[in-house]
């Protein structure tokens, strides 16, 4: 899976706008939107808050989550545990991304945000790559990793995947060569 | 008594906290774990100064400019005051310390810390310490005395040490604290104090009491204790004047005593139970401020009252002990402090005086001076002007003040309640002047921001619908104050000084040529109050009591008086309302009046300065009118009121924005009301009554709810429901009153809505057998619906109750045809809206609605003009649709009895429209495919024909009748469930109620065209004949009907009579012919002849 698609699939997540412009309900395959009135908030898929947000028809207001006391918290929690600590949206860092790329003016601490944001993933996928050498060292068959979000699962998975194939294929051939020996 | 406890309010993060007052009493200053000192000018103060002095605030002190701290990170800081800048650390110890304090003078101060040390450091020099070292643990508290002479500390080592400053050695001590590890640990943090002034008693709170020592032979003078006190003294403090000692408890008690008397004079006790961990008495000892472990503030107000009341107490136990002169001269000091104290609240003292003066009249022979002193001094009380005096003729003034005892008596004493001061005139949707960065105007339209700090006075515009007109900036060179912000213009306005006029500026963007702003400047003297715009025209209330108007555009227009001043204004249209004072308020209550203007073609005043409903103890918060044009008002208490135009332009109460407030300090600031939908739109600010303007705060949407009892039951709520959605849909009735475009299909909806309602609570006022309930419930219902309750009567055997039912469905229907025969030709257009609404209506009633319907198929082209008529067939018919094999029974019955009736003379009173309903009915179900099936079955397999008639809205009404009639039928098998098959029985007085009715134009018809149908079909019976008659009739033109009907009045002559009996014959003659299928041919020849008869 591509990055791309993730954060595609992100899109679908909804945010709150507030528009300025004013229009009645509108009605989408993937469900009724609106009705748009001037001022005041209305949930909407980020996709569509990106699009009127690029044509300066909306303000986008920032998820709860996306608050530095509340990633502070959940990146002192990150560092202190040994597990992934449950994260406020499956979708936080591509979310973080979009939004602030697209609309850092509506969001409050845009930078500080982004640092933190960037701290919990990397503090996040560096646990990821640890229990995944543990993982692999142990000679384990199965492991359980909960609270993860698919953006990590993606970084990971085609490298874990790989090289587990590759270790396959190298025991394999180291196997039979054994036998040989006996 | 009459100390006031205010309400508590959010100070500080939860924990530890302290207070103290300034040197003037001005502020109260305030620190807490979150590591702030907030500088509060008063509890309502929603924007403390806030100084960030470290991580976690222990203790503060404040005297002569100087804020000391004890911070956690091991110092004692100081910092200015007011302004809060640091200024240095004046020690430090190797842990934090616990108490920091002041001197009298504010010389020194002395620091008590966790590492069992306390120290006491020259201000100025902070080099200057002095070090005591003597405790075994932590060090809770410490207390320099008034004369600097000694510092009394008490520790976790369970003992209170008096230490001598200048040998830096122990004088005394005494070990009565429990003992405890830690600060943390200890029961009781165990603030000492020293009396004021003479130094001459020590308080210690000693567990459940508070004990006082000596200070010259330290020992145990005596101790107070009250029955209240349940848990660990926590603080002790002493009044300014050295009388009165307030506690504070682990629980939350507030106790005052008067030392002297040892009497506990006051007991108040913390709202939340919570422990007070800090106390201050202002400097005049008027009032107590006290904080508690969760970070809240609150102040006891009126201790001052209460002191004076004990006076009289101390005077009169005095008396006994012979000690004047000592008790005097103290009580001198008191009342000064008091008379200055006091100028508040001149009034709550003569009160006291008066008791005063007459116990002291009674001994007076026998020390003239010390009396002679203490009247001045009551004299001073009531007159806080002349306390300077008081001094001189304590002396000399025996002889010479005596005199004054006379008028200080016979002077008049109030009692009464006292004014409120009127509240300032104010823009609605706008923040405080004194900010410095505030919103001048949030309204539907958009935000106007002022900023006027160092830097930049400017005016932002901003409108949420950008399509309006894009974001204006502007420099706000004129100082503006005030605005309002329209869809066509922008409205600011300023006060006037001394050179500068107060002026209005218009910036009317919407204007087509390039000149698009004006300036008017007011008369001198006269500055502007308040502003609104409207469609076109903008008002502006002035100083001088009058209001201005002004066309958009920039010309002057009518000018008028108000009565009083102007506390706000709002445009909406052309309606103008104005609120403004109708007199003094009493007892923190506002008298306002409010007037609605109507401007425009038609000017006239709605509402003639009425009072305004508000909340006790409150004043008017925000005024406008919602989006749709109703004024709406909201009170300091949160309570949002609507003008109820249908009941007589009062003021209903429908939301409480306190109520969806987490927090006591947290408030809604509105910004805009809709009614459809509804919508209370409002900025939550936590902790404050209105929104900082950065970071940009977000629109949150309250519901409505009105105040109705019960609302946990699903009565009330039902109820609740169905008045809140009538209330919500006056505005419909407004705005096509002064020719707006409404929104039908909201109204529409919103009609059918109520009418689900009334039908769920008619049906559960059915369940719970409360026939009364469900006729009063019928009586609100449109008759459509009425048809329906009866059927539910009827299916759930309640037989009386559908017989009642129908007869009011009979009023109804003739009542409506009444009105509709009134406004038929003046009204068309209405006529025709409610047509719509009706048949509407009526379609999403599934089973009868197809009679109905077919035969608007059958009429396409006369469907308008048949409208009324139709209407009350389909009702009726639907009426029989519902009738089960029992119910026809009885309907029979009561046919014959009419016919009977009707047939022996037409003038009698016997007049049956509702026979003749309940005939109509008959024919119409008689002509269904299986009128005598099972009753259940009836129910639940309405036959749908194929609908056509009335395209609008059909896909719609079709939808909503499906769920509409399903949850229908589900109460009601439910209810038949409950209620299992009683015999009906028809009841008898039903007939007798039916003969006072007048008859209607059909059996006029009926008896005038009988012969001929029995004529053609002499084999009828009388049944048949009357569903012939009624095909018949129906078959008439809707002019002819209302002939009919209008003789039925009986008011027609009798030719007119004759002739139209001509016409009818020879359009019977036709229609005998033709069968169902040649209607509509027949129907237009009935049509043309009736037009014919009209020539003639």
């Amino acid at each position: 899976m591509d990055p791309a698609e993730v954060e595609f699939l992100a899109e679908k997540e909804m945010v709150k706008i507030i528009p300025n412009f004013s229009l009645d309900k509108i009605y989408l395959i993937g469900g009724d939107l609106g009705p748009f009135n001037p001022g005041l908030p209305v949930e909407v898929p980020v996709w569509l808050a990106l699009n009127l947000k690029q044509r300066q028809k909306c303000r986008i207001v920032p998820p709860e989550w996306m608050d530095t006391d509340k990633l502070e918290e959940i990146r002192e929690q990150e560092r202190k545990l040994d597990t992934f600590t449950p994260i406020p949206s499956p979708y936080y860092m591509e979310l973080a991304k979009l939004l602030l790329n697209h609309s850092a003016d509506n969001i409050p601490k845009a930078d500080e945000i982004r640092t933190l944001v960037k701290d919990i993933w990397d503090t996040r996928v560096a646990k990821l790559r640890l229990s995944a050498d543990s993982f692999i060292s142990q000679q384990e068959a199965h492991a359980q990793l909960d609270n993860l979000t698919l953006m990590e699962i993606n970084t990971t998975r085609s490298f874990l995947l790989d090289s587990l194939n590759y270790m396959y294929k190298l025991r394999s051939n180291l196997q039979p060569g054994r036998s040989q020996d006996y | 008594m009459p100390c006031e406890r205010k309400p508590m309010r959010y100070g500080h993060s939860e924990g530890h906290t302290d207070v103290c007052f300034d040197d003037e009493g001005k502020c109260i200053v305030t620190c807490g774990s979150d590591g702030d000192v907030r500088i509060w000018e008063s509890l309502d103060d929603d924007d403390p100064k806030s100084i960030n002095v470290g991580e976690k605030v222990y203790s503060v002190a404040l005297k002569n400019g100087k804020l000391v701290t004890a911070v956690s990170n091991n110092t004692v800081q100081i910092h200015t005051f007011p302004e809060g800048d640091p200024d240095g650390i004046l020690t430090r110890f190797t842990t934090n310390a616990n108490h920091v304090t002041f001197n009298s003078s504010g010389s020194r101060v002395a620091a008590g810390s966790s590492d069992f040390i306390v120290k006491i450091v020259e201000v100025v020099d902070s080099s200057q310490q002095k070090t005591l070292r003597g405790h075994d643990a932590p060090v809770l508290s410490v207390a320099l005395d008034p004369s600097d002479e000694f510092l009394a500390s008490s520790s976790c080592d369970g003992s209170v040490t008096v230490w001598s400053i200048e040998s830096q050695t122990q004088v005394a001590q005494w070990k009565i604290l429990q003992k405890s590890s830690d600060v943390s640990n200890a029961k009781s943090l165990c603030r000492l104090a020293w009396q004021p002034r003479s130094g001459k008693l020590l308080a210690i709170p000693v567990d459940l009491t508070i004990q006082l020592y000596d200070r010259n032979t330290w020992t145990h003078v005596s101790t107070l204790s009250g029955d209240l006190i349940s848990q660990v003294v926590n603080v002790v403090v002493w009044s300014p004047c050295g009388k009165f000692l307030a506690a504070g408890t682990i629980g939350g008690n507030l106790l005052i005593w008067d030392v002297e008397a040892k009497l506990c004079i006051e007991r108040q006790k913390h709202e939340k139970g919570f422990t007070v961990c800090g106390m201050a008495w202002h400097p005049s000892g008027g009032r107590i401020a006290y904080t508690d472990t969760e970070g809240c503030l609150g102040l006891l107000e009126g201790v001052s009252s209460l002191s004076s009341s004990s006076t009289v107490q101390i005077v009169n136990t005095s008396k006994e002990t012979n000690d004047y002169d000592d008790l005097f001269d103290e009580d001198d000091d008191r009342m000064l402090d008091e008379g200055m104290s006091d100028s508040r609240s001149p009034v709550k003292k003569p009160i006291m005086e008066d008791d005063d003066d007459d116990d002291d009249l009674m001994p007076a022979t026998g020390r003239p001076r010390n009396r002679g002193s203490f009247l001045d001094d009551d004299d001073n009380s009531q007159d806080p002007g002349s306390v300077k005096l008081d001094g001189v003729p304590e002396e000399d003034g025996s002889s010479a003040i005596l005199p004054a005892v006379g008028p200080a008596v016979s002077r008049p004493v109030y009692e009464g309640p006292m004014p409120t001061q009127p509240q300032r005139a104010f823009q609605p949707g706008s923040t405080p002047v004194h900010l410095m960065h505030r919103f001048m105007m949030w309204n539907s339209v958009g935000i106007v921001r002022g900023y006027n700090d160092d830097q930049d006075n400017a005016i932002d515009v901003e409108f949420h619908d950008t399509a309006i007109h894009h974001a204006m900036h502007l420099t706000n060179t004129l100082g503006h104050t005030m605005a309002d912000l329209s869809q066509e213009a922008v409205l600011l306005a300023c006060e006037g000084n001394n050179e500068l006029a107060s002026k209005i500026q218009c910036l009317h963007f919407s204007c087509w040529d390039t000149h698009k702003d004006w300036i008017v400047d007011l008369p001198k003297g006269e500055d502007v109050r308040a502003l609104c715009l409207g469609q076109g025209w903008a008002a502006v209330a002035t100083s001088a009591l009058m209001v201005r108007l002004f066309s958009v555009g920039g010309v002057q227009k009518e000018i008028f008086s108000l009565p009083g001043d102007v506390v706000c204004m709002a445009g909406h249209g052309e309606q103008l309302l104005i609120v403004c004072h109708r007199g003094t308020g009493f007892d923190g209550d506002q008298a306002l009046g409010i007037q609605l203007l109507q401007l425009g073609h038609k000017r006239r005043q709605v509402i003639h300065g009425e009072p305004l409903p508000l909340s006790r103890k409150s004043y008017l918060a925000w005024m406008d009118f919602t989006a749709e044009g109703t004024p709406c008002c909201i009170d300091s208490e949160g309570v949002v009121r609507m003008l109820n135009r249908t009941l007589g332009n009062m003021w209903t109460p429908v939301c409480n924005t306190r109520d969806s407030c987490k927090s006591k300090s947290d408030h809604y600031w509105v910004v805009g009301v809709h009614e459809n939908p509804q919508q209370l739109r409002c900025i939550p600010c936590k902790g404050a009554r209105y929104p900082p303007t950065l970071p940009r705060p977000a629109v949150a949407v309250l519901p409505f709810n009105l105040l109705y009892c019960q609302t946990t039951t699903e009565k009330g709520q039902m109820e609740e429901q169905y008045w809140r959605s009538v209330l919500f849909q006056n505005h419909y009735g407004f705005l096509s009153s002064s020719g707006y475009e409404i929104d039908s299909e909201g109204q529409s909806r919103a009609e059918k809505e109520q009418q689900e309602l009334l039908m769920k609570m008619f049906a559960l006022s059915c369940k719970l057998e409360r026939e009364f309930r469900c006729v009063e419930l019928a009586e609100m219902m449109t008759h459509s619906v009425v048809t329906l309750a009866i059927r539910y009567a009827s299916r759930s055997r309640r037989m009386a109750l559908a017989q009642r039912l129908s007869e009011l469905a009979l009023e109804k229907a003739s009542q409506c045809q009444e009105e509709e025969q009134e406004e038929e030709e003046p009204a068309y257009q209405s006529h025709t809206s409610r047509e719509y609404r009706g048949s509407n209506q009526m379609s999403r009633r599934q089973a009868p609605v197809e009679n109905g319907c077919e035969e608007e198929e059958e009429y396409p082209q006369e469907e308008q003009m048949d409208a009324e008529e139709s209407t009350e067939t389909r009702k009726l018919s639907m009426h029989a649709s519902f009738s089960s094999i029992l119910f026809q029974e009885y309907l029979i019955n009561i046919f014959k009895l009419q016919v009977s009736g009707a047939g022996k003379s037409s003038s009698s009173p016997a007049g049956q429209p509702r026979t003749t309903n309940v005939l109509d009915s008959m024919t119409m179900s008689s002509r269904k495919p299986a009128p005598i099936s099972g009753t259940s079955k009836q129910g639940k397999a309405p036959v749908l024909k194929p609908l056509a008639p009335k395209p609008k809205s059909k896909v719609q009404s079709m939808s909503a009748s499906k769920g509409n009639s399903k949850k229908l039928e589900d109460s009601q098998s439910e209810a038949e469930k409950v209620k299992p098959a009683p015999a009906a029985t028809p009841p008898a007085s039903a007939e007798n109620i039916e003969n006072r009715k007048p008859k209607t134009g059909f059996q006029l018809w009926l008896e005038e065209n009988r012969k001929s149908i029995l004529a053609d079909n002499p084999d009828f019976e009388e049944m048949d004949v009357i569903k012939e008659g009624m095909g018949r009739f129906r078959t008439l033109s809707a002019e002819e009907r209302l002939n009919w009907t209008e003789r039925a009045k009986g008011d027609s002559d009798p030719k007119k009579r004759k002739r139209e009996d001509e016409g009818q014959v020879d359009e019977q003659m036709e229609s005998n012919e033709g069968s169902t299928k040649k209607k509509k041919p027949l129907d237009t020849s009935a049509k043309l002849s009736a037009f014919a008869f009209n020539k003639e």
